[in-house]
């Protein structure tokens, strides 16, 4: 088993639309968190996909000031506008920990419910990645961190 | 990011809480807005959303936290949900869960109509909708209470 941090919250906006402006504008509306830093120094996030299909080799990568590119995680599942899955691994790390973020979007009326699922965020080992935190509080925290982007998308779509 | 729950929020104890988040979105419509489990798929932390409330769903996270399936189905306390869509609808939507209705929807003189009803673990829960404008002089000369207070 693997632990798991869920947050869902309503936008204003159709799955497809939300779906859209999580990959295409993640730059724009993310919101760094010095707890969940990626880098050191925050750059800009996005979506970066090749020739194939956005499920095979597609990644999100954060772009810092001098132009570095760090990969923070591969898209693992791509089915839009239903789902989204990547892995996520921090620049603080250890090399071979990735944990994994899905991402859903299912219309309840007009709305959608935007809802990110955090799995396996307990292995990251004790040190500074963890602020100290134990478990609860570290899972409470990243439970807000992802509240907070989904806010962001909220805002971000008006 | 700003808080958008209100104030006061009720904290709930299952002995099966997974179990109460899927049958309170089935009978009560709330929705689960956080969600937190351990490697061991425990339930370490969970709240659902109604409108802009909340209310936690939690185990029995210490030995004087029980639900009420563990202590003969005695309730200190019921959670009550005001809505302003059809309450019979409601009430039937709980039912077909498995909602024990313990009193069926009716108009109270206050101007509520309301129902009660209990769920898988024994929680009590009420439930109202505003359906008949009533002043406090007609509620005090109908009940025969005296009321301060009055929305």
């Amino acid at each position: 088993m693997t632990s798991k941090v869920y947050v869902a919250l309503r936008v204003k906006a159709t799955p497809e639309r939300a779906f859209a402006v999580f990959v295409d504008e993640i730059g724009a509306w993310w919101r760094p968190s010095p707890l969940f830093e990626t880098t050191p120094r925050p750059g800009r996030l996005s979506f970066e996909f090749g020739a194939g299909p956005p499920g095979e080799g597609g990644r999100l990568i954060e772009t810092r000031a001098g132009g570095k590119v760090f990969e923070i995680g591969k898209v693992m599942a791509w089915e839009p506008p239903d789902r989204l899955v990547f892995s996520w691994r921090q620049a603080n790390f250890p090399l071979d920990l990735h944990t994994e973020v899905e991402v859903g979007f299912q219309a309840v009326g007009e709305e959608t419910r935007v809802s990110v699922e955090h799995r396996g965020f307990d292995r990251v080992p004790a040190g500074a990645v963890r602020h100290g935190f134990p478990d609860p509080v570290l899972m409470m925290r990243l439970a807000d961190f992802w509240r907070g982007q989904i806010d962001a998308i909220g805002q971000a779509l008006g | 990011m700003a808080d958008w729950r209100a104030p006061l929020m009720s904290a709930v104890c299952y002995l099966d809480p997974k179990a109460a988040l899927t049958w309170l979105e089935r009978a009560f419509g709330f929705e689960i807005s956080m969600l937190i489990e351990d490697d061991a798929g425990n339930v370490a932390h969970s709240e659902m959303r109604f409108g802009n409330a909340v209310v936690m769903i939690g185990n029995e996270w210490t030995a004087d936290h029980k639900s009420p399936r563990s202590i003969g189905g005695k309730n200190t306390q019921t959670v009550h949900i005001q809505i302003t869509t059809d309450v019979d609808a409601h009430c039937e939507r709980a039912r077909a869960a498995g909602a024990e209705i313990l009193a069926e929807p009716e108009t109270q003189f206050y101007g509520d109509r309301t129902y009660r009803c209990r769920d898988p673990e024994g929680h009590m829960w009420t439930v109202a909708q505003t359906v008949e404008a009533v002043t406090r002089e007609q509620a005090e000369t109908t009940s025969g209470l005296k009321i301060t207070g009055w929305m």
